[in-house]
């Protein structure tokens, strides 16, 4: 369009483009800002595709999501071998289903995967156990925790099998239409 | 990307249908890249989201939506009306002093800003050139634009509608919906801290059970909470017809003094304030009344006092502008001063411009002072936090009164996109400074929904119900596109007249005698749309049926595979047992068979659901 940059071919900005819900300039925003989190690491220039992970620390030191309780599992549920090291393409597939143009099939998807600490298809018992200390900080009794896993389970369980699928999670968002909304990071 | 590695997650981001819109998809991204306007509200509301959360949020959002409305109506109104007047324009002979932005008499009077400048001739540079007639133009601009105003407010509203699945069900426990409740656009540590804080009271109050309590009242209780209730009520309803009639004597007061005393001076401009400002009073004022009744009467949920609070405060700003609307035309159109429409254009301007006033006061008083008496004299009260409602309902009263306006002064969105976009700062600095994140549930979906709705119905439908009344009114003789006429819209019928003479136009003729003057088709065509929606309905309630039976259906088809399975269990260990003996065994595993052909049958059903 004008501006010249070497960072990307022009295929590859297009290939990004489709497979992601960005422009061409919110692309290389966020390659500078991946850059920005280990200049010695990554190259400023990605014509040839270069083999690039950043460890989970400098991506869970991002302010974006350095303040979040399920940072981990984001960065877990994204990453290609599920241990939190992204690559260029991992964080760009990120901050796209985190975007507020993803649809809510796609966040519904990777939402019940990042609640899903076990990688079990299923949330169970103790996942949601772990979801319900994240979100309060560990500071309800156990007693109180095991209660409300059990009231959970009992609203939204709606095949009855004891624990959580992906299509009882879908219809909890039915019930909770600020979803979309709330499953949003602004990069 | 590219690798077939990671297949899962890059084949839902790219998946085919999506493909099939890249070409769109790369067009709209270019355009968006020129606007960097965009890239700086951004910015912005990245940090309010950050330390306030998606409820807050919306405010800004909302906010900038109308100002997109707002340039949008300047831009066409600018080169359509005003540019050609520009060139047809009559010398000002009036001296420009100070206090004409503040009352837009005096030397605005004979300017482009209000409808009685433009002038009714068919402008043209050259003799015999292309000719340009300001009286259809005037027409058609401010006709276009609230027919595209209207859809894209149809589109929004219904897609609201769509996304957001309302449901009467209002009242549930937070349990219901824990994995949909954190809020991902929090990023700063104390609002975190805030939030998790709300998550654990909502647990702890879920698990009380307070709101399912069954309130077992006494017969003489509930007469009492009735009574609480009706006058309360009554209550809102009689502030709100007495600010009404104080409204009207007021400007019918405010007439008697502009018609008599045609005098410029300092005293009589000032004058001409006294309306605004008490209107502007009572809108500030009354709805603190409001929220002090919703206290008092004690509520099942907080949800609803929400609501009833806002519906009173919208009663009351609909019955002042209402009342403003009755008072400009049919006292104001139909008394002896020269430019009706003038008159009520410079009304509008000056009700725009102190409301303005009063929300950036409210600002400095409601959140800045309060923070100041919050945090120093009275440190209970701690710091405010953003009342989103009644700052939603003043961006709808204040959009309201520029679509009544438009007519009146064409370049009114002008003043007020310049004005959303100072309210937009000013509140971004007083939140950042002064508020704190918000302490209640706000359901920020179902909220935002039915602010949409506010704005369409009172609002939008409300101004164009008043236009197809003013189109009919006589304009004056004097000033203005359309003076000479019996009604506005009369210059269509005269263009209609014009255009019966040209072959070439024939159909636009007959299009406007037979379609859009003819009351028989208008007939048809609301008995067409009543059936649709008639037959939408129904078929809404068949879903509803099919939806439960659907429900019941998985559950027990859980239970039949359960038991199958077990059947199915029990069967393989006695065919394993050897001392079986032999026929048996063939009658076992022909059960088996039966049973595995019933269980495929269940898996093909389920996948047919």
């Amino acid at each position: 369009m004008g501006n010249k940059q070497t960072i990307f071919t022009p295929e590859q900005l297009d290939a990004y483009q489709d497979c992601t819900f960005f422009t061409r300039k919110e692309i290389l925003r966020l390659f500078y800002r991946y850059r920005d989190l280990a200049p010695q690491l990554v190259p400023p220039d990605y014509t040839d595709k270069p083999d690039v992970t950043l460890p989970y620390q400098l991506i869970g030191s991002m302010p974006e999501l350095k303040d979040n309780p399920f940072r981990q599992r984001i960065a877990e549920v994204f990453s290609e071998n599920g241990d939190g090291n992204m690559t260029l393409d991992d964080f760009l597939d990120m901050f796209s289903v985190l975007s507020e143009m993803a649809p809510r099939d796609l966040k519904a998807y990777y939402a019940f995967k990042i609640y899903d600490f076990n990688n079990d298809d299923y949330i169970c018992k103790s996942d949601l156990e772990k979801t319900v200390n994240k979100l309060t900080r560990n500071e309800l009794t156990p007693e109180e925790v095991r209660l409300v896993c059990e009231k959970v389970i009992y609203e939204a369980d709606v095949d009855n099998d004891g624990k959580l699928s992906l299509e009882d999670f879908q219809h909890m968002i039915i019930r909770a239409p600020d979803f979309l909304s709330t499953f949003h990071i602004r990069i | 990307i590219a690798k077939e590695s990671r297949s899962h997650s890059s084949q839902l981001s790219c998946c085919p249908q999506c493909l099939q819109r890249t070409s769109f998809r790369r067009f709209g991204n270019s355009l968006s890249e020129y606007f960097h306007l965009l890239q700086l509200s951004h910015k912005i509301l990245k940090i309010i989201g950050a330390k306030f959360g998606t409820s807050v949020l919306s405010y800004f959002i909302f906010l900038k939506w109308l100002l997109a409305f707002n340039i949008f109506s300047f831009v066409i109104n600018f080169s359509f009306i005003t540019v050609p007047q520009f060139v047809a324009a009559e010398p000002n002979n009036l001296s420009f002093t100070g206090l004409e932005l503040f009352t837009g008499a005096g030397y605005f009077q004979e300017t482009v800003l209000y409808y009685g400048f433009y002038s009714n001739a068919t402008i043209s540079k050259t003799e015999k050139g292309p000719s340009y007639n300001m009286q259809l133009a005037y027409f058609f601009t401010v006709g276009i634009y609230f027919v595209i105003c209207f859809l894209i407010l149809l589109f929004s509203m219904a897609k609201s509608f769509c996304r957001n699945f309302i449901n009467p069900q209002i009242v549930s426990g937070i349990a219901s919906k824990l994995l949909c409740v954190w809020d991902f656009n929090i990023t700063n540590e104390k609002a975190v801290k805030l939030k998790q804080k709300n998550i654990i009271m909502q647990i702890k109050e879920d698990l009380a059970e307070v709101n399912q309590e069954v309130l077992n009242f006494s017969a003489t209780e509930r007469v009492v909470h009735i009574v609480i209730h009706l006058v309360c009520w009554v209550a809102s309803l009689g502030t709100a017809v007495a600010a009404c009639a104080g409204v009207y004597f007021l400007s019918i007061n405010n007439l008697k003094v502009f018609v008599k005393e045609h005098k410029n001076d300092l005293k009589s401009q000032a004058a001409m304030l006294v309306l605004p400002i008490i209107a502007s009073l009572l809108n500030a004022f009354i709805p603190f009344f409001y929220s002090w009744l919703g206290h008092l009467e004690r509520f099942q949920t907080p949800g609803y006092q929400i609501y009833v609070t806002i519906a009173r405060n919208t009663i009351l700003k609909i019955s002042i502008v209402g009342i403003l609307c009755y008072y400009w035309l049919n006292i104001v159109a139909a008394s002896e001063s020269q430019c009706w429409e003038t008159l009520v254009g410079q009304d509008i301007y000056r009700l725009v411009l102190v409301d303005f006033i009063f929300c950036l006061l409210g600002s400095f008083f409601g959140e800045f002072l309060r923070r100041i008496i919050g945090t120093t004299v009275c440190v209970n009260l701690g710091l405010p936090e953003f009342d989103i409602g009644r700052n939603v309902l003043d961006l709808i009263y204040a959009q309201t009164l520029t679509w009544i306006g438009i007519l009146f002064s064409p370049l009114l969105p002008g003043i007020q996109m310049i004005s959303f976009s100072i309210i937009f700062y000013v509140k971004k600095v007083s939140l950042m400074m002064n508020c704190q994140p918000p302490r209640k549930v706000w359901r920020t979906a179902q909220m935002a929904t039915s602010f949409m709705l506010l704005l369409f119905f009172p609002s939008f439908l409300g101004v164009l119900s008043l236009f197809s009344h003013t189109f009919r009114l006589k304009p004056s003789e004097e000033c203005g596109p359309f003076r000479g006429l019996s009604s506005m819209y009369d210059a269509v019928s005269e263009w209609m007249k014009i255009l019966e003479n040209y072959t070439a136009s024939k159909w636009v003729v007959w299009i406007y005698h037979n379609l859009i003057t003819s009351e028989f088709f208008f007939f048809i065509l609301s008995v067409i749309v009543l059936i649709i929606t008639y037959l939408y309905w129904q078929i809404t309630e068949g879903r509803k049926t099919v939806t439960k039976f659907l429900k019941k259906q998985i559950i027990n088809g859980v239970k039949e595979k359960r038991f199958l399975l077990e059947k199915l269990w029990v069967l393989q260990r006695r065919n394993q047992n050897p001392s079986a003996p032999r026929g048996q065994g063939q009658q076992v595993s022909l059960i088996v068979q039966v049973l595995l052909f019933q269980l495929n049958a269940w898996y093909d059903f389920m996948g047919f659901l």
